[in-house]
């Protein structure tokens, strides 16, 4: 065939494709909605949660979890175009991150020494380590369903900032249920289940999002 | 109203918009440069196999148009998918090429190369499509009928046969991966 026969092929399906954002956008909202209805089907909602989106300490669990989100909902947005890898910047992530173990100092100053170990340990770590990752297979998966009409050049990349993504959204509903209110708590465990689902999510990324 | 230009903005933005024309010649106006690329990174790969490559990479660009952002320059898109490519079709043809961005923007601004070789590879992949989707393919490419043409040939409606040209462009760029694995 001839590059031209090929282009007059091309040329004629002229069936238009919008762009990438808002179908991103609806599947993280769609992942998480759903995410949010199993935690109160399963696990249920904190009895005081009115009262935790008010109180600075255990705000800031969401503050950081959406965040994470954000942030890297946009450069997952800029990693979705082919010359994206060049122009994603993520000093963003590194300044979440500063925040996050900011938060965890500031709680490992103002614990008293003998109440450090409770704080940190609390009663809820597996609950915390098997939920985040759940939730994060439908948030991680639907960003990876939307990035897959994207264009990425760096898809283990594209694969690591959709988790972070996903499992940030995913850790930020865990968090209506979760009822551990210590930085030494959330940091470190919500931290741990974040980084296994971003180390799966570029091992499947570098897979999934190859064109 | 078609677009009277050689801009590549100007085109790829009235072809998103689906005018057809307009996309024709942005398609037209590209591949020779893309050509040139292909034919100076992989000398001694023979004339067809790098207008088979040539070919793949349009292939991506048609697919993957909706990436480009139109308040962006198209160039830097255009080669960041041409780069990922061209890398990707070597390499599936046991050759590694390194190709650095800068290298790639001075090869672009050499002359353009004319004169398209009949290239296999892309025959070969409609071969495999299912008879109507390759009559399709086949008789809007080779034939240069219209879809309407098409769609009294094959007693379909117009809308189905862009449906289904749509599906078999995008089938023939998944057939093309799973041959180069």
């Amino acid at each position: 065939m001839k590059t031209d026969d090929l282009i007059r092929a091309l040329a004629a399906d002229t069936a238009p494709e919008g762009s990438l954002r808002a179908p991103m956008l609806l599947a993280l909202a769609g992942a998480m909605a759903v995410a949010l209805v199993a935690v109160w089907l399963v696990l249920g909602f904190r009895a005081d949660l009115a009262q935790a989106v008010v109180t600075p300490v255990p705000l800031m669990r969401w503050v950081l979890t959406g965040a994470l989100a954000i942030v890297s909902a946009r450069m997952a947005l800029v990693l979705a175009r082919p010359e994206g890898r060049h122009e994603v910047r993520l000093w963003p992530l590194a300044a979440v991150a500063a925040a996050a173990i900011g938060m965890l100092l500031w709680a490992y100053v103002t614990t008293p020494p003998e109440g450090r170990q409770m704080a940190a340990t609390g009663k809820t770590i597996w609950s915390c380590l098997i939920a985040i990752p759940s939730l994060s297979v439908l948030t991680v998966g639907g960003l990876f369903w939307a990035l897959r009409r994207g264009a990425t050049t760096a898809p283990a990349l594209a694969g690591a900032i959709a988790g972070l993504c996903g499992s940030g959204a995913a850790a930020a509903v865990y968090a209506v249920h979760c009822t551990e209110n210590s930085p030494l708590f959330y940091v470190t465990w919500y931290g741990l289940a974040i980084m296994g689902v971003t180390l799966v999510s570029t091992a499947v990324g570098a897979r999934v999002l190859r064109w | 109203m078609t677009v009277q230009s050689d801009d590549w903005g100007v085109l790829l933005t009235a072809a998103n918009a689906g005018d057809g024309p307009a996309y024709a010649r942005f398609l037209a106006v590209v591949a020779p440069v893309l050509r040139g690329i292909v034919r100076a990174r992989g000398a001694g790969l023979g004339e067809a196999a790098c207008e088979d490559v040539v070919q793949e990479v349009l292939l991506a660009i048609h697919l993957k148009r909706h990436t480009w952002d139109r308040t962006a320059p198209v160039r830097p898109w255009l080669y960041a998918i041409a780069r990922y490519k061209v890398v990707d079709a070597f390499r599936a043809r046991g050759r590694r090429v390194h190709l650095p961005i800068e290298d790639f923007v001075e090869v672009l601004e050499a002359a353009p190369e004319r004169d398209p070789t009949e290239a296999g590879d892309m025959a070969k992949m409609i071969g495999m499509l299912d008879d109507r989707s390759g009559t399709i393919v086949r008789k809007i490419g080779l034939e240069g009928a219209s879809m309407a043409e098409t769609g009294e040939a094959l007693r379909m409606s117009e809308g189905a046969v862009r449906v289904a040209l749509h599906r078999a462009l995008k089938t023939l760029a998944a057939l093309r991966e799973r041959h180069v694995e």
